[in-house]
């Protein structure tokens, strides 16, 4: 009697732990990425938009968070460790943020508003002894706006702007939340931080191999109760080539890779695994040297825009996972508004503008000289499209000379800008760029007050008319009209054709069968506690 | 570390090594038809005529232009219809790429091998036949190039200079440089030793007329002979360096350079990459017949 | 033995010490400014000096280059630019797994190399000796990169048996060795055609002079015959595959390359793509120093078998 009753016991245990065992197993996610090395894991992650995708918002949070768990809309921001936040009335340089309770970091210590000041200072104050001069130069740049920020008692923060900005919100969505007691305790260096990082994100790094791969297991005291990640670990492989991610996809040592070589996504689907694609706000163009010949010369400019085959491009090289673009914001977008100029592949015409500009029958251009990258975050193939673009150019008479650096190469030399010794010869970047809110898409670029080293004005491109618009869009709290006004400076930027107008990418995405419950949003980044790994 | 000697310092001359007072041309015409009997390297020389033929005359020989293509047709497999070796990842006639890419190929590996055999063969003629402190100076400048590994040396000057056909002419000949000096000096010293140099000494003979008519014909024959081993380390090496992105730029045609692009092809289609690497090998291992063939009519065994 | 090994020492010492020098110059004249790098876009002159300053860069090159030697003398190689961390870390795996690497392609081709060699000299003119030339020839002519895309075409692409790329993702002896098994054989072949043929020229030597056709008519049998030969032959063969190993060791890059094997090879190539200077120098400094050692040992090694054979 007794023993029967132990062992229906001992048989009931068994059979909760084994049914509780196989629901909080969720498996092994192994990621092959762009990027060629594992991205910053000290807070403000490096590797472009591709490292805050993996690692950024994965170990961290910032205080506003993108809603990615839906496909069929753009991604907004949302509540992430901040609950509310609002412009003061009295004051609309001050935003007052309240800030979640109960979030600790992986470390154990509370996210509190010393927390929000310590970071913040972390990549603005130059001379603070916790000064992140990497974390800087990744997040430092998507914050021009931001001025101070006080701590009003444990869980308010107010965030100080240069000027009265509805654009405010949307920069401190980049910045992610470190912890100052885990700065102190792996001894006040920021290598050492990055090597046992501390967030307060739903993964927590456990392994770090540096070049070769980030593991990281699930935060069981993360706060968020729906966003708990469904895997138990998550292992980051950095793998540069196509074709490594591609062959590593095949042979199972991988479960998930980004940008699979497009001529094998045919090949791929009839083996049984799933391919992911979706529109999201990319822009993969070239950002043109506005002060140097050739490109100073409008003519030029727009001729370059018709020059290009993009039908040709998407169709044939990239098996349509991209679409033409003809402007920075694709058609269909709030902010496509109305250009004049539709810039379709047209070599007749790009000849005749070049011949307008004053060149042709044997007089040709200045060459220009581009700096690419090999591979990298939303760089789709960048060899082979800057070889078919260079021969559109070369057809019209214009001269394109490329030279490939590595990603986060390119990135750095972009940020500096033209203007530096190393920089000093080129005349344009091809770089990948994201337009998921004003700020990004439209202020850091084409505003006067945003050149080098406030933002990432390279060009420069310096208009007074864009300025005002991109003002009386800044000002106004009012969503419609905001879009309506930033159509309206969508039209004067595609006329004046800053940039050599491609294409934008369709997200494309490689995973095995085994994989389940992703959701591909329209943004830049992805929600990974939605996803399980079957046997 | 390429050279099929089995020194790497010297090729070991023996004095049984056919030894002339002065340069009679019947040596040479000896040579001649030693390497004429000789199928294999008949068939070699052949061989790599066409090659050359097919490198000058390949803007005549070409049905396409090599930088060209239209990407509807890229990646064409080998046989389709107007394409008989393929289309490459831009839609570019892989026949074409080749014959271009040969020429380019050719001239970043040949180059570098002239020029190192020309002032390489100076330098260690003079070094050998002086002795002394320019020895000295000379030889250990080549000990210290010679230290590196030949890739390790070429990547370490194309990767600091930067990619380009200039640099890496540059960066060869600083590679093969030190091992054709070492050689020369090497056989020089073994030579000024020997009976009849100091005979034409004492008979009072001045320097010039020793090095001319009594050095040189004995030393410049195992110096061609080791040169013509480095052809196809060369060649490897200049395809290599593009390959890693430190040589020819796109969208020149250059085997080494073919087969980096190529190569995230081989999931679509796996043999048209296999075609530059081919070309490569193909020269290489005609370069080696040659050199084998060259060595043993002139009766230099290592 | 002692003093031959002081001596010879002594001989690698300027050796080193050049090449040092010319890794050192090679870096000052690669171009593009080190410090634009490591700053960030806003950096004031004043700033810029200072971190010159830190570096050491505002000396006169020649004390630059002493206080670099110095560090280096402590096992310091200055730090990744990319990483932030130290050189001497990064370089300690890559070097693991290239170490790993070489010595499993050297297996593969020392050993057949040095039968084929031998069958080749033994059975000489004949069809063997034919067949097994024209296998070295090969070998010799092949360019490893490409021997390793096709390995790769056939054994990946097409028949599935072996993974293409990379390390492996999953711990455990048998995912690495399987990974490594068409790297190793890619860069083997070269090596394996010049062992071949050096092992079959010493050979075919030994077995021309006198005292062989003696052994022989006195009727000693085929191995002690061998045995004879092989150690008559082995400085040769000894200084080959030394140099062999070498090459293994320092110019895997190509093969790396293509395999996305994570080595030194593999790490120089990212080296140089992303311009980090403290890395490319570290790397080619080691492997070249390596490389000078190994030569070394392969002469000591010569003294020490045969003292006839003493270099000058």
């Amino acid at each position: 009697m007794k023993i029967s009753v132990i062992g229906v016991a001992v048989v009931l245990v068994l059979v909760a732990a084994l049914t509780g065992t196989a629901v909080a197993q969720g498996g092994t996610l192994r990621i092959g990425m762009t990027a060629s090395d594992i991205p910053y894991t000290g807070g403000q992650a490096d590797n472009g938009f591709e490292g805050l995708r993996f690692v950024g918002y994965q170990i961290y949070e910032p205080l506003i968070n993108w809603d990615v768990t839906k496909d069929d809309r753009l991604a907004t921001p949302t509540p992430g460790l901040a609950e509310s936040w609002a412009v003061r009335k009295d004051n609309p340089l001050i935003w007052t943020f309240r800030l979640r309770k109960g979030v600790t970091f992986h470390d154990g210590s509370p996210f509190n508003a010393d927390a929000v000041v310590f970071t913040f200072e972390s990549v603005k104050q130059k001379d603070a002894p916790h000064f992140d001069r990497v974390g800087a130069s990744n997040a430092g740049v998507r914050i021009s706006l931001l001025k101070s920020v006080k701590k009003i008692d444990d869980y308010t923060v107010e965030f100080e702007s240069v000027k009265p900005s509805s654009f405010v919100p949307y920069q401190l969505l980049y910045v992610m939340m470190v912890s100052p007691t885990n700065w102190a305790k792996v001894g006040k260096d920021w290598r050492k931080y990055a090597e046992s990082p501390s967030g307060t994100g739903p993964f927590k790094a456990t392994r770090f191999v540096p070049r070769e791969r980030l593991e990281l297991e699930v935060n069981k005291a993360y706060w968020n109760p729906k966003r708990m990640p469904k895997i138990d670990k998550l292992v980051l492989l950095p793998m540069p080539e196509p074709t490594t991610r591609l062959a590593a996809l095949r042979s199972g040592q991988v479960d998930w890779i980004e940008v699979p070589p497009p001529d094998a996504i045919t090949p791929l689907k009839a083996q049984g695994f799933q391919i992911v694609t979706g529109p999201y706000p990319h822009n993969w163009g070239h950002t043109l040297r506005l002060d140097k010949a050739p490109w100073d010369n409008k003519l030029l400019r727009k001729a370059a825009n018709y020059a290009i085959d993009r039908v040709g491009i998407c169709k044939n090289l990239l098996n349509d996972t991209c679409v033409p673009g003809t402007g920075v914001i694709y058609k269909g977008h709030p902010w496509f508004g109305n250009p004049k100029e539709t810039y379709e592949y047209n070599p007749e015409k790009a000849k005749a503008l070049v011949k307008q500009a004053g060149y042709g029958d044997g007089r040709r251009p200045p060459r220009a000289v581009h700096l690419i990258s090999t591979s990298g975050s939303g760089q789709m193939l960048p060899l082979a499209m800057n070889e078919l673009i260079q021969k559109n150019l070369k057809d019209v008479g214009l001269d394109m000379e490329v030279q490939p650096v590595e990603w986060n190469t390119l990135l750095t030399r972009w940020r500096a800008g033209f203007h530096t010794p190393e920089n000093e010869g080129l005349n344009g970047w091809n770089i990948s760029l994201a337009f998921p809110d004003p700020s990004s898409a439209f202020q850091r670029f084409f505003h006067s007050r945003s050149v080098i080293p406030t933002s990432l004005n390279t060009m420069p491109y310096l208009n007074p008319e864009a300025d005002a618009i991109l003002d009386a869009a800044e000002k106004t709290f009012d969503v419609k009209e905001q879009d309506r006004l930033l159509g309206k400076l969508h039209e004067v930027l595609v006329d004046d054709a800053p940039w050599i107008f491609i294409v934008h990418d369709l997200n494309p995405r490689a995973m095995s069968a085994k994989v389940k419950g992703f959701v591909q949003p329209q943004s830049w980044f992805v929600d990974l506690t939605t996803v399980s790994v079957t046997k | 570390m390429l050279s099929v000697s089995s020194s790497e310092t010297a090729p070991a001359v023996r004095p049984s090594h056919v030894t002339r007072v002065a340069g009679p041309p019947s040596y040479w015409r000896l040579v001649g038809r030693r390497l004429a009997r000789d199928p294999v390297t008949l068939a070699a020389g052949a061989l790599l005529g066409a090659v050359a033929l097919s490198a000058i005359f390949a803007p005549l020989l070409a049905p396409y232009d090599p930088t060209t293509g239209s990407i509807r047709l890229r990646l064409a497999s080998i046989g389709a219809p107007g394409h008989p070796l393929g289309t490459d990842e831009q839609g570019r006639d892989m026949l074409s790429r080749l014959l271009f890419g040969g020429r380019m190929t050719l001239l970043a590996a040949l180059t570098p091998i002239v020029v190192a055999c020309v002032f390489g063969s100076a330098l260690g003629i003079v070094a050998g036949y002086l002795g002394g402190v320019l020895n000295a100076v000379i030889m250990r400048v080549s000990d210290v190039l010679y230290a590196f590994p030949a890739i390790l040396l070429a990547i370490a000057i194309s990767g600091a200079l930067g990619p380009g056909l200039g640099n890496t002419l540059i960066s060869l000949s600083v590679v093969f440089l030190p091992r054709i000096i070492r050689v020369a000096e090497a056989v020089t010293v073994q030579t000024k030793s020997l009976e009849f140099v100091s005979a034409a000494r004492a008979g009072g003979a001045g320097p010039w007329p020793i090095v001319r008519y009594h050095l040189l014909p004995n030393v410049l024959a195992p110096i061609l002979v080791f040169t013509s081993t480095q052809v196809s380390l060369s060649i490897i090496l200049a395809a290599g360096l593009s390959f890693l992105g430190l040589g020819v730029t796109p969208p020149a045609a250059e085997w080494g350079l073919m087969l980096n692009t190529l190569r995230q092809s081989i999931y679509v289609n796996a043999w048209v990459p296999a075609l530059p690497g081919l070309a490569i090998f193909v020269v290489s291992m005609v370069f080696n017949l040659l050199s084998d063939g060259l060595r043993d009519a002139m009766e230099l065994r290592t | 033995m002692g003093s031959l090994l002081f001596r010879r020492l002594l001989l690698t010492l300027p050796t080193l010490l050049g090449a040092s020098l010319i890794v050192f110059t090679m870096v000052k004249l690669a171009p593009g400014d080190p410090i634009s790098v490591l700053m960030p876009a806003d950096a004031g002159q004043a700033e810029i000096e200072a971190v010159k300053q830190s570096l050491g860069l505002d000396r006169p090159l020649p004390v630059q280059y002493l206080k670099w030697l110095e560090r280096i003398l402590h096992g310091d190689l200055g730090r990744s630019i990319a990483t932030r961390r130290p050189v001497v870390a990064d370089l300690g795996d890559a070097l693991r797994n290239s170490l790993a690497l070489a010595l499993a392609s050297s297996a593969l081709a020392l050993i057949p190399g040095l039968l084929l060699g031998m069958l080749a000299a033994f059975k000489r003119g004949g069809p063997i000796d034919k067949v097994v030339s024209a296998v070295a020839i090969t070998g010799v002519s092949i360019p490893h990169y490409w021997a390793g895309i096709l390995l790769v075409i056939v054994f990946s692409v097409q028949l599935g048996w072996l993974p293409a790329m990379g390390g492996p993702a999953d711990p455990g002896v048998i995912p690495y060795l399987r990974h490594m098994v068409l790297p190793a054989v890619a860069l083997a072949l070269i090596p394996l055609g010049v062992i071949t043929r050096v092992v079959r020229s010493a050979v075919l030597d030994i077995l021309a002079q006198e005292f062989v056709l003696t052994l022989r008519v006195k009727g000693l049998h085929a191995g002690a015959i061998v045995r004879h030969v092989l150690k008559n032959a082995s400085p040769q063969i000894l200084t080959v595959m030394g140099l062999q190993f070498g090459f293994q060791l320092g110019g895997s890059v190509l093969v790396e390359t293509v395999f996305s094997w994570p080595g030194t090879g593999y790490l120089l190539n990212i080296a140089i793509f992303q311009r980090d200077m403290p890395l490319l120098q570290g790397i080619i400094l080691v492997l070249s120093t390596m490389f000078v050692l190994l030569n070394l040992a392969v002469d000591v090694l010569q003294g020490m078998i045969d003292p006839r054979i003493v270099r000058s």
